[in-house]
């Protein structure tokens, strides 16, 4: 995980199957959605040497003033230019603008949740393999160091048999714009936020069989909290928590796991692992929304490197559109759980069904 | 009722528990108290019970219940067995002796029931022995939370984390422990929610396995729970035997409180001194801090003398023990479970 901002991209973008059409030609990128995250795309996409069309409703002038890229105007105009696609914008857009993409014969790279609905990724999934084009959820903590040393430490047999996991994500309620406060919309917490630690447990403890959850909602309009605790019962046997918290502006964003297993332990938390303590006067607080990250080390860029370093013909990167439709089928039983009031019981034989697609590279 | 003017009469029930010690460390030195222990049976041959244990602690021993409510004591501390609590409690309350029961207060809703009639009946204070109540860094959590200053509480999530206790057999063995982690660790932090925000559990959901310890085990030695309450806060506990046999430390209790105003996390056994052993690089851990255990028979004794119940009573031993049967009958039919009908099953 060592990263180099700075590197060329024709030095990470060259291929080791000699397909080298594009090791001299920068990435055309088209970036779809000028939000948050998008603050914490484009500028590593530029950095990467790729060439950024940026197209939304709204916002993409001053996204490109900040950072660098090219405007355009319409979707159309947008897919014309580039070969690849990172759609940046709401969960509920996500499915059509995907879709278009990928018709338009584009490999694509879409932020979490892959889609809202299960049809909508199955599809989308399906698409893409039909098509034989490159789909790539974007589930950023798989490139935070503390998780990938997380997945190795289990992967090396050092923690043994996995019996028990926790994982807990906090943050301040992300009140900029309306949709996420929408559960049709957004799914909530748990298809917006959760759904990173709900996808870690399964890259590290496995295919889930039973999922249940409890959820709860206080404050206002104007100022919302919103809670939910997940249960995961994998089928190794092993069970997983997953906590979420979306709450008051101040709150910073804080993260931890705890993970035990039959031969060891491992366990972070966010709030505790720091190398940079100011109490300064002048300072504002740590954001409520993204978490710190080491500029040397970025999690956003080591993703989106390791995508279009795929796009360029490179490995083959540590996320696949099966996973990431995986993630939100267990995000959406999640959401069933709390309809009904009772655990939902996962369909093995389809969760294993891919398993070679779905065993985290 | 007991007068200041000679020293208060405890007998302690049982050594099985291995908080009979602690208890009876703290018991010995105080001087308004005067001391009598029994511990009869067959105890394991590798553990230290009964007399010896008695002689080890320097306290009075008596080698039977009789001989030790023959005495006429004015309270005594049940740490038996969780599944003989209900046998001892009947027994002192009957003794007309006021009773603090190790948690948890029973091994099923129906004992659990009995016991608060015995109580009742004899007129005794029944208290149960939740320590981390005690602690000030609840006092504080109590304070702020009473005081707004973290708004509405929408969610908690707690662990409570330690050791397979190896030190007495009878906590792997359900017949006498009544279950696992489950029923050995849920219950402080149901307690202290409770305390907090005095409301009650609607409906539990429970995820366990045996994996930890599996040589040991008789039954689950990890265990998730969320619990939904009747104000909408939700709360997760994770109270896992997932500490170690090799671990530093016993293990500990935490709770992260999440209101509309801001969260409070407490960390309750969490400050210790740390190093390194030289020779084999393991950790060194000091845990400080004050005992929480001195506060609780304090508590207890003040009660004893004035005779006003104190928290925490019998009914939250039993209702933090309703949450333990809903999270057990949750692991075994993979159903969330209406903290209700655990009660209500015995009626039908």
């Amino acid at each position: 995980m060592t990263a180099a901002p700075a590197s060329s991209s024709s030095a990470h973008l060259s291929s080791p199957d000699g397909k080298t059409a594009m090791t001299h030609t920068p990435l055309r990128i088209g970036l779809i959605g000028a939000g948050g995250i998008s603050n914490s795309h484009l500028p590593h996409l530029l950095t990467l040497g790729a060439d950024v069309y940026v197209y939304s409703e709204a916002g993409a002038p001053e996204l490109v003033a900040r950072y660098g890229g090219t405007v355009v105007d319409t979707i159309d105009e947008l897919l014309a230019a580039v070969d690849f696609v990172d759609v940046a914008t709401p969960t509920f857009t996500h499915h059509s603008l995907v879709k278009r993409a990928l018709e338009a014969g584009k490999h694509v790279i879409s932020e979490k949740p892959l889609a809202r609905t299960d049809a909508e990724v199955d599809e989308l999934a399906a698409l893409a393999d039909e098509l034989g084009l490159m789909l790539f959820p974007a589930h950023v903590v798989r490139f935070f160091p503390e998780y990938v040393l997380l997945k190795e430490a289990v992967d090396s047999g050092r923690l043994g048999d996995l019996a028990v996991l926790r994982f807990s994500r906090s943050g301040a309620f992300p009140t900029r714009t309306p949709w996420f406060a929408d559960r049709a919309l957004s799914g909530g917490i748990i298809m917006d936020q959760m759904i990173h630690d709900i996808d870690i447990a399964r890259w590290v403890a496995g295919p889930v069989v039973r999922v249940s959850a409890v959820t709860s909602q206080a404050g206002d309009a104007t100022t919302p909290v919103e809670a939910a605790h997940v249960l995961l019962t994998h089928s190794s046997g092993a069970i997983s928590h997953i906590a979420g918290i979306w709450g008051p502006s101040h709150l910073p964003f804080t993260t931890e796991y705890s993970v035990t297993g039959t031969e060891g332990s491992l366990a972070h938390s966010s709030a505790a692992e720091r190398n940079y303590i100011a109490h300064l006067a002048s300072v504002d607080g740590p954001s409520g929304l993204l978490p710190e990250v080491d500029p040397a080390e970025n999690p956003y860029f080591a993703e989106l490197r390791e995508f279009t370093d795929a796009f360029a013909g490179g490995a083959v990167p540590r996320v696949s559109a099966a996973e990431g439709a995986e993630a939100v089928r267990l995000a959406n039983a999640a959401l069933l759980s709390l309809e009904t009031g009772q655990p939902v019981d996962i369909d093995l034989p389809s969760a294993q069904a891919s398993a070679a697609d779905l065993d985290g590279k | 009722m007991h007068t200041s003017d000679r020293p208060l009469k405890i007998a302690v029930m049982s050594f099985a528990h291995t908080h009979a010690r602690g208890y009876i460390e703290l018991l010995r030195n105080m001087p308004s108290v005067s001391l009598l222990t029994s511990d009869p049976g067959e105890h394991p041959a590798t553990e230290l019970r009964g007399r010896a244990f008695a002689e080890q602690l320097g306290v009075e021993y008596v080698d039977s219940y009789d001989e030790l409510m023959a005495w006429q004591p004015d309270a005594v501390i049940v740490t038996s067995e969780n599944a003989r609590h209900r046998a001892d409690v009947e027994r002192a309350a009957k003794a007309g002796a006021h009773i603090l029961c190790e948690k948890p207060l029973a091994t099923s809703h129906e004992d659990g029931v009995a016991m608060l009639e015995a109580a009742d009946a004899a007129g005794v204070i029944l208290m149960v022995a939740f320590p981390v109540r005690f602690a000030s860094t609840f006092a504080r959590l109590k304070a702020e939370y009473d005081a707004g200053q973290l708004g509405q509480i929408f969610s908690v999530r707690g662990s409570n984390n330690g050791k397979l206790p190896s030190e007495r057999a009878w906590f792997t063995d359900p017949e006498l422990s009544g279950g696992g982690a489950l029923v050995d660790h849920v219950v402080h932090i149901a307690d202290l929610l409770e305390a907090l925000m005095g409301t009650a559990p609607v409906s539990v959901t429970a995820v366990t396995n045996q994996k930890l310890h599996a040589e040991r085990a008789r039954a689950e030695t990890a265990g998730l729970v969320t619990i939904s309450y009747d104000n909408g806060v939700i709360a997760a506990i994770d109270c896992s035997w997932s500490q170690p046999d090799t671990a530093a430390t016993w293990g500990g209790v935490s709770v992260t409180v999440a209101g509309t105003a801001g969260t409070v996390a407490v960390d309750f056994f969490g400050p210790r001194a740390r190093g390194l052993d030289t020779a084999t690089g393991l950790p060194i851990e000091a845990p400080y801090g004050p005992n929480f255990d001195e506060a609780l028979l304090s508590r207890f004794i003040d009660a004893v003398r004035t005779g006003t119940q104190p928290q925490p009573d019998g009914g939250v031993g039993l209702r933090t023990l309703d949450i333990v049967l809903a999270a057990q009958e949750s692991a075994r039919t993979g159903r969330t479970v209406a903290v209700a009908d655990i009660a209500r099953a015995l009626v039908e």
